[in-house]
């Protein structure tokens, strides 16, 4: 059996490690554009110089070869023929399959904002050939613009501020991070960039710009009508599914490759997993969608069933943050808040279960709140004590020892 | 497949293993008679907590099958190792964004008190010998190792 996996990210590696170790014996070929296996939660480790192309890698060194796995590093996959069931190459050769699996991420969004799309200094975060040229020009920009308060954007604001440049981020939202965090959780970081020389435009939308003779933008125009004056800029305003290699194939993408709960797409034997499928963004749902994609390949029937992907963990200048939910307070909603001078928390209860929990400070211990928020686990008599609760209070163990929670004499998985 | 079974029924409460886990994990060298267990350094892998009806519960990495910390572990510090089907931790790999921490669902791990910047996580005492200090700390035989495990 030949599998083919174009892209070499979460979705990608996952799915080529879970492949092999099904079936010694299968041909594995991994294509992708990146010229180094590297997880994208790092890159803003590789803009302040914390570590180098290698150091992003989340595999081991010796991968490709102790997994058996022929790479394609630098590789575009221009189409596929799915009739046919080849790949062509960029050199216009073929690689044949068995099984494909889809795994192209996806790709920053450049809104049409004055010059964004065609200036030399004007980049989105997502690759390491992103944050190579990013660091490059960083170092003979002094002021740089970061479009979007999102994580991409303060992880890259964060890195230069490291690095003592002049950071100033725009947000259209009236707060930083408004997905994750609510107003006063995002004001605490807020203080921590404000400290560091970070300056905020809040609620202010970029709507021109001014661009000096060599094609770069010198000036960003908000619609208040600020003028920003800036060497360099990083749009972090969202990404789209990388679907460009399905064009023409007959494989069904409109935004994003449509998979089925087993990650086929429309054709037998052609799979997707990962950002470009659409389901999730998140790295560990990612990871999961390859695993899936690669048992079903392998003909191990499985289907993909953890789709919880409202969840995020942050991390900046030591302060910590839990954000599992989409945070937004409805009618008759119980929100309950605890606060000390090391913590905010914050939770939203709806029917009786848990919606929504927000944790800054500490957040030992706390995955047993995706599972309750996933799980829509009953908390009838526990909601009082919700920042209290452990896995001690659901304690059940299988027959191997592993744990699996005990409600009410039902045990879950 | 190696695994730290818990007989929970069995569990007194001494807290002997957390100590062991502190000793075998402790940034000095010393004997359990000097170790500070005052000092966030120090703390403890493995947790007893005591249930509303005066029960314990052992509260101990299980080295899942299918480690959701691992599945969540975008730097490939966290990594099940085929062979000995223990989930371990590379720490110079780890790029702290701790949504392992997130993605536990028995809420076993937490993020280093002092630095904020790993995550406290049972190695099975690879660094102190490879027997896990808990197990051979427990006088009520409540943590036992096994063999064979799925």
């Amino acid at each position: 059996m030949k599998h083919v996996i174009i892209g070499a990210s979460a979705a990608g590696i996952t799915a080529a490690k879970t492949i092999r170790e099904i079936d010694a014996k299968a041909e594995i070929v991994m294509i992708s554009t990146d010229a180094w296996v590297h997880s994208r939660c790092m890159l803003h480790k590789y803009l302040s110089y914390e570590r180098d192309e290698m150091g992003l890698s989340f595999i081991s060194e010796d991968f490709f070869d102790q997994y058996n796995i022929q790479w394609k590093k630098e590789t575009k996959v221009t189409r596929i023929d799915a009739v046919g069931q080849k790949v062509e190459l960029g050199d216009e050769s073929n690689v044949a399959y068995d099984r494909l699996l889809i795994a192209t991420g996806a790709a920053s969004v450049i809104p049409p904002v004055g010059e964004f799309r065609t200036a030399g200094n004007v980049f989105g975060l997502r690759n390491l050939s992103d944050a190579q040229q990013i660091r490059s020009m960083a170092e003979k920009a002094q002021r740089i613009l970061i479009v979007g308060s999102g994580l991409v954007g303060m992880d890259a604001a964060y890195a230069f501020l490291e690095n003592g440049k002049e950071v100033t981020v725009a947000e259209m939202a009236d707060r930083i991070l408004p997905l994750q965090l609510d107003e006063k959780a995002g004001k605490a970081y807020q203080r921590l960039f404000e400290q560091a020389g970070c300056r905020f435009m809040l609620g202010k939308k970029a709507t021109g710009t001014v661009s000096d003779a060599s094609g770069n933008i010198s000036k960003v125009i908000l619609d208040d009508n600020t003028e920003i004056e800036c060497d360099l800029v990083i749009v972090a305003a969202g990404v789209r599914p990388e679907v460009s290699c399905t064009e023409g194939s007959g494989i069904k993408a409109d935004r994003f490759i449509e998979v089925d709960e087993t990650m086929q797409t429309n054709y037998p034997y052609v799979y997707a997993a990962g950002d470009v499928t659409g389901i999730s963004g998140i790295w560990p749902n990612a990871m999961k969608q390859g695993q899936v994609a690669a048992q079903n390949m392998c003909d191990i029937p499985t289907v993909y069933d953890d789709r919880y992907a409202m969840k995020n963990t942050m991390n900046f200048y030591g302060l910590l943050t839990l954000s599992l939910g989409r945070g937004v307070i409805e009618e008759n909603d119980k929100v309950l808040i605890s606060e000390d001078s090391k913590n905010y928390r914050r939770a939203i209860l709806r029917n009786g279960k848990l919606d929504s929990i927000l944790l800054q400070g500490t957040i030992d211990y706390s995955g047993i709140y995706q599972y309750l928020i996933k799980n829509e686990i009953d908390l009838e008599g526990k909601q009082e004590g919700i920042f209290n609760l452990s896995f001690k209070d659901f304690y059940g163990v299988k027959e191997n020892g592993e744990y699996q929670f005990q409600i009410e004499n039902a045990a879950f998985a | 497949m190696k695994r730290i079974v818990i007989d929970a029924k069995k569990c007194d409460g001494c807290k002997n293993c957390t100590v062991a886990c502190m000793q075998a994990h402790r940034a000095d060298e010393g004997t359990v008679y000097d170790l500070d267990l005052t000092d966030v350094a120090n703390e403890s892998r493995n947790r007893i907590l005591v249930d509303s009806d005066g029960t314990y519960k052992p509260i101990f990495c299980r080295h899942c099958e299918q480690p959701e910390c691992a599945m969540s572990c975008m730097s490939g510090a966290l990594q099940k190792d085929p062979l000995s089907g223990l989930v371990l931790y590379q720490e110079e790999k780890c790029g702290s964004c701790f949504m392992c921490v997130m993605n536990c669902p028995y809420g076993v791990l937490k993020p280093d008190t002092k630095t904020r910047s790993k995550v406290i996580k049972c190695d099975f005492c690879q660094d102190a010998g490879g027997e896990p200090s808990c197990v051979k700390a427990c006088p009520r035989e409540a943590i036992y190792v096994e063999e064979g495990l799925g």
